[in-house]
């Protein structure tokens, strides 16, 4: 064999090589990718809906829904909605009546109570329901108001107003139904559209730094290595950790900070588990652990507090 | 002479992209309006043209869908599109899907009713025009998209 056949047969050998090398690597990448997808099978936690009544200053939560079946029927409409798409709301009734039975309501006004209702059940989200129904000569309509409302932050998810249509009809209960036919499935198609968005660019946490009544930091206080006021430290963190950099600051003085939305992940980027406000309240309380503060942590719904002693 | 290995990559790159950007179909013009809708249903008039009847009936169907998955159809409760709107993206990402639902003739396991309004009129070309309502069961479309993977389910 000559030497040129030689030089030939070993360019050939390594042109094979490169090609093999090349398959290889793609196959281990699709393998990867395969493998990940299927370690990666956490279940997200769901947010927890609860749909409830609308009620004017002074109205009785308790005395309107057990008295006017028409707003228990748009209720059950609404709920029916959510099960057709395979999800399973909070019951407001049950709620009701596990704090009456439990005495948990106090003696205070009655949206108070339906605020109260909100807190124990633990609904990340809300549907309100005002209907309003109508008797008039030329027939009985019913008017649906649907709202749905970040309990915690307040963001609006959806808004639609859904019409019976007018009928020679007492039957308040049958309009409210039709009222409710009319809007729900577009209401649910926009708050999927939100909750598509809380997936793709985080969920909304607010976080309120302030300072114990012995404390002797402020927000101008320079502390930490590079001796930066802590403010611009907390905002650098801020700026790091929000998810996707998305974070806003409602206000800041010498003794609070407030981020009225910070984006968080609905699943930690480490490991690919849920992720919640309180493991962010975490990464908060060992940021001030790093640069030698004493912080304490309360996480109320999707608000955290962070407290500096 | 020998190919060098920096001009077979280059080849290998070059088959990649050229096959990455195949498959692109141009959107087809459709004109969809909705009718009525009720418990789950979307009711609608599609106009489809094909060589025939038979033809321009099953283009008149798959124009409905399309206007459901990827433009949302007014009026109705579906005002926004199912699936996205932008449906040469989507199409590839779930190619098995949409060949299955389409050249399997899957989609006719969603139509509830296809009635033309009329007999077919002759198009320019040769080509045969026909309108036709179309009712389709939404809640199981749904349903399927979202076992399917190519929409989200309800919620996070």
């Amino acid at each position: 064999m000559s030497l040129e056949n030689l030089d030939i047969k070993t360019k050939q050998m390594k042109n094979k090589i490169i090609i093999i090398l090349i398959l290889l690597i793609a196959s281990i990448k699709s393998q990867y990718a395969l493998c990940q997808t299927q370690t990666n099978q956490v279940n997200t936690v769901q947010p927890k809906i609860m749909v409830i009544p609308y009620t004017k200053e002074g109205e009785d939560i308790r005395t309107i829904l057990e008295q006017d079946v028409s707003r228990r029927i748009a209720i059950t409409k609404i709920k029916e909605g959510f099960d057709g798409r395979g999800f399973t709301t909070v019951d407001f009734t049950a709620k009701l009546k596990a704090a009456k039975d439990n005495n948990v309501f106090t003696t205070e006004s009655q949206t108070d109570i339906k605020t109260q209702i909100i807190q124990m059940s633990g609904a990340d989200v809300y549907v309100q329901a005002e209907v309003s129904s109508l008797k008039t000569e030329t027939g009985s309509s019913v008017t649906l108001v649907l709202t749905a409302y970040e309990a915690s932050t307040g963001n609006s998810l959806s808004n639609k107003v859904g019409e019976s249509g007018k009928f020679y009809t007492d039957d308040f209960g049958k309009l409210a139904s039709k009222a409710v036919e009319s809007c729900v499935a577009d209401f649910l198609n926009v708050m999927q559209i939100k909750f598509t968005d809380i997936v793709n660019n985080g969920k909304s946490v607010i976080i309120d730094i302030s300072f114990d009544a012995n404390s002797t930091y402020k927000m101008s206080s320079e502390i930490g290595a590079d001796k930066l006021p802590l403010s611009d430290q907390i905002e650098m963190w801020m700026e790091k950790n929000a998810f996707k950099n998305n974070y806003h600051i409602q206000g800041t003085t010498a003794l609070k900070m407030i981020f009225d939305d910070v984006r968080i992940p609905l699943k930690d980027p480490a490991n690919g588990n849920n992720y919640n406000p309180n493991k962010f309240a975490l990464e908060i309380f060992k940021f001030f652990k790093g640069i030698g503060l004493q912080p304490t942590k309360d996480i109320k719904g999707s608000t955290i507090f962070i407290t500096i002693k | 002479m020998q190919p060098k290995p920096t001009k077979i990559l280059f080849s290998l790159f070059a088959i990649i992209f050229l096959f990455s950007c195949s498959n692109k179909s141009i959107p087809s013009s459709a004109k969809v309006n909705y009718l009525t809708s009720r418990d789950g249903t979307i009711t609608m008039r599609a106009i489809g043209t094909g060589e025939n009847q038979q033809a321009a009936i099953a283009d008149a169907e798959k124009n409905a869908f399309e206007v459901l998955f990827f433009r949302g159809l007014p009026e109705s409760e579906q005002k926004i599109a199912l699936i996205g709107t932008n449906e040469i993206e989507e199409k590839q990402k779930h190619q098995t899907y949409f060949d299955k639902f389409y050249k399997d003739q899957r989609y006719k396991t969603f139509l509830m009713s296809s009635i033309p309004t009329g007999n077919a009129t002759n198009i320019k070309g040769g080509s045969k025009s026909i309108a036709v309502d179309v009712k389709i069961n939404v809640t199981a479309l749904r349903k399927d998209l979202e076992q399917n993977n190519v929409i989200r389910k309800f919620g996070y």
